[in-house]
């Protein structure tokens, strides 16, 4: 019995001098990513109570009808704007609905950027609408959506 | 994938003076996906870019801030006005830490 106990002392000296803090450089853990949610309540962590206009006249976007691998999908955003200082495209948002963690990519802009229109490709869980949020320097939102029939998953996590 | 952190920049042979242009930027990066296990999500230091920044001149353009849900290879196109000739320049950063850049002459005509 003893010697279980000693045992069992070394162990966890041993498992105190294994352990240290992650490294200030490992942002890939779990913790530091968006949590997995369904995408109100994405837009809820984004942008709070916040109204989102209907942008359907201001947002083009450019993606496939149908997606054959949805481990790449293209997709092209153009927001109306003039992008001056006054008044300018802050932020593109790009959310996939069905995707485990909804938020593919934020693309800051500044008004030196003269146009607001971006370009990329995303990974794609499943078929579903693809919404694009436009954040203008005065806090305004816009928001519109394109739906996309992915053939194969693209395990978009 | 052995050439992780290789960038490459495609921009115009040569821009109009305050007319704006555009750059594709992409890096050779493997962009991990969170892996399942049981359904559940497995934790460990995932390797993906999670953030890009965008200067010309110096000046920030666009600052990108990429979920694992962006494909591998990751590659971004952000327009700029081109105002005069210089130097415009694109940082990926890796979720371990690790930088990778690149950058292109712009000519103005």
């Amino acid at each position: 019995m003893t010697s279980t106990l000693t045992r069992r002392a070394w162990l966890s000296l041993a498992a105190i001098a294994v352990w240290r803090p992650w490294p200030a450089r490992a942002q890939g853990h779990l913790a530091n990513l968006a949590p997995e949610e369904p995408i109100a309540e994405t837009m809820k962590r984004l942008f709070g109570g916040r109204p989102i206009k209907d942008g359907a006249s201001l947002i083009a976007i450019d993606m496939p009808l149908i997606a054959e691998d949805g481990a790449s999908v293209p997709i092209a955003v153009e927001v109306k704007s003039p992008m001056t200082p006054e008044n300018h495209v802050k932020a593109i948002y790009i959310l996939a609905e069905k995707n485990p963690r909804p938020l593919n990519v934020k693309i800051g802009l500044t008004p030196a950027a003269g146009q607001a229109s971006v370009a990329t490709n995303l990974r794609l869980a499943d078929s579903g609408p693809v919404r694009v949020v436009a954040e203008t320097g005065d806090g305004a939102l816009w928001s519109a959506t394109r739906d996309v029939r992915v053939t194969v998953a693209g395990c978009a996590a | 994938m052995a050439d992780v952190g290789t960038v490459k920049l495609a921009v115009p042979g040569s821009a109009r003076r305050g007319g704006v242009a555009r750059v594709r930027a992409l890096v050779i990066h493997p962009q991990e996906r969170v892996e399942r296990q049981g359904g559940r999500s497995v934790d460990r230091n995932y390797r993906f870019v999670n953030r890009v920044v965008v200067t010309y001149l110096g000046r920030e353009i666009a600052v990108i801030e990429p979920s694992t849900a962006v494909s591998e290879n990751p590659t971004f196109t952000i327009p700029f006005r081109a105002t005069e000739a210089g130097q415009l320049k694109v940082t990926f950063f890796d979720s371990h830490g690790v930088k990778f850049e690149g950058t292109a002459e712009i000519k103005v005509t």
